[in-house]
């Protein structure tokens, strides 16, 4: 033990102390419940440098096995990003005339939604639902507008679940996008995208690659950053003496 | 009864009762005196639930499909908008293990 210690003191690397009970929230705090999702850019488009710092740090994320199962792709050709909008309220269109339990339709309507909702309730869970009718409605944007989108994609053939891993990585860049003052938004309507053979093609997505998700990217209008309640989830915590509490 | 179900033109979606059976949508209250209607919260408003009408923003009548992600909150430069009601399902996708919504908390 004192080896280790000794060591320590005399390598050029710093121990860093944890903080006290109580103190303030440290850069990285600061960062993660500061960040909101952010919905409305400005036009001007982030430049190369920043994009570059961000992906970097996607590149060092955690990872099953060391395995590092993403590819990132970065869009910033605009004719590209409305064209893929636009095919993805097509998209969305077509499922709304069959899958819509919002606005009351006919009972075959009804009961096709609620065999979509059995069979993929992530997908057709009440809140995307209500965002996927707002798409089609064109009220609400695909990528809300920004002049950067990064497309995440995971290597299928990869250990454990690269899907976690991508998504690790992906939070990653958004807090780093953060910490710049740029805003991020996790968009997953890209489905469409990842399964129509058109785009599959264009974009040169094919084995062992799969479309996971994007992350918008841009500077944001107004300053959106900041501190909103968010529920507080039951903690079932299992103490060294062997008695069990829940928390909040 | 929740308050959205007290507006007056919910007939205009016809299963508006039956969808608030299952769903609880978020609220949000807006301080006519401080807001200045520059629109911000409207835009980032993921379910378009804002809109600015007389250069104040407002919830829309019909359907604000808000779901208290607190966007607009945030944005607001003038700390015009507070969160009220918080979103929340019922049945089956019914939220499970959860206790009041809080700001982040120091330990």
């Amino acid at each position: 033990m004192n080896e280790v210690k000794e060591d320590l003191e005399q390598g050029t690397k710093s121990k860093i102390i944890p903080p006290e009970s109580g103190a303030p929230f440290n850069a990285v705090e600061e960062v993660i419940y500061r960040r909101r999702s952010v919905r409305y850019y400005q036009d001007k488009q982030v430049p190369d440098y920043l994009i570059r710092r961000i992906l970097e740090t996607g590149r060092f994320a955690p990872s099953s096995g060391n395995t590092q199962p993403w590819k990132f792709m970065v869009i910033q050709n605009q004719e590209l990003i409305k064209e893929m909008s636009r095919d993805v309220v097509k998209m969305m269109r077509l499922l709304m005339k069959f899958a819509d339990y919002i606005e009351k339709g006919t009972w075959w309507k009804e009961w096709i939604s609620k065999l979509f909702q059995r069979f993929s309730n992530n997908m057709f869970h009440p809140v995307p639902a209500a965002a996927m009718k707002l798409i089609a409605e064109e009220k609400l944007g695909v990528w809300h507008g920004a002049p950067t989108v990064i497309f995440l994609l995971m290597d299928r053939r990869s250990a454990g679940d690269p899907m976690v891993d991508v998504g690790i990585s992906g939070q990653n860049m958004v807090l780093t996008a953060h910490s710049f003052g740029l805003g991020t938004c996790w968009v997953s309507f890209c489905k469409p995208i990842g399964m129509m053979p058109k785009w599959k093609k264009r974009l040169g997505i094919k084995f062992p690659y799969k479309l996971v998700t994007t992350v918008a990217l841009g500077y944001p209008r107004g300053v959106p950053d900041g501190q909103v309640p968010r529920e507080t989830q039951a903690i079932d915590w299992y103490e060294e003496d062997g008695s069990f509490k829940v928390i909040y | 009864m929740p308050e959205y179900l007290k507006c007056k033109d919910w007939w205009k979606i016809e299963s508006f009762r039956k969808l608030g059976k299952d769903i609880i949508l978020g609220t949000v209250e807006i301080d006519r005196a401080k807001c200045k209607g520059c629109g911000l919260c409207a835009g980032a408003c993921a379910a378009s639930a804002l809109e600015l009408k007389d250069k104040k923003v407002k919830m829309i009548d019909v359907l604000p499909a808000c779901m208290s992600c607190g966007d607009c909150v945030a944005i607001c430069p003038r700390g015009a908008i507070q969160l009220k009601g918080y979103f929340q399902l019922k049945r089956y996708f019914r939220y499970l293990d959860r206790g009041e919504p809080s700001l982040p908390r120091k330990f």
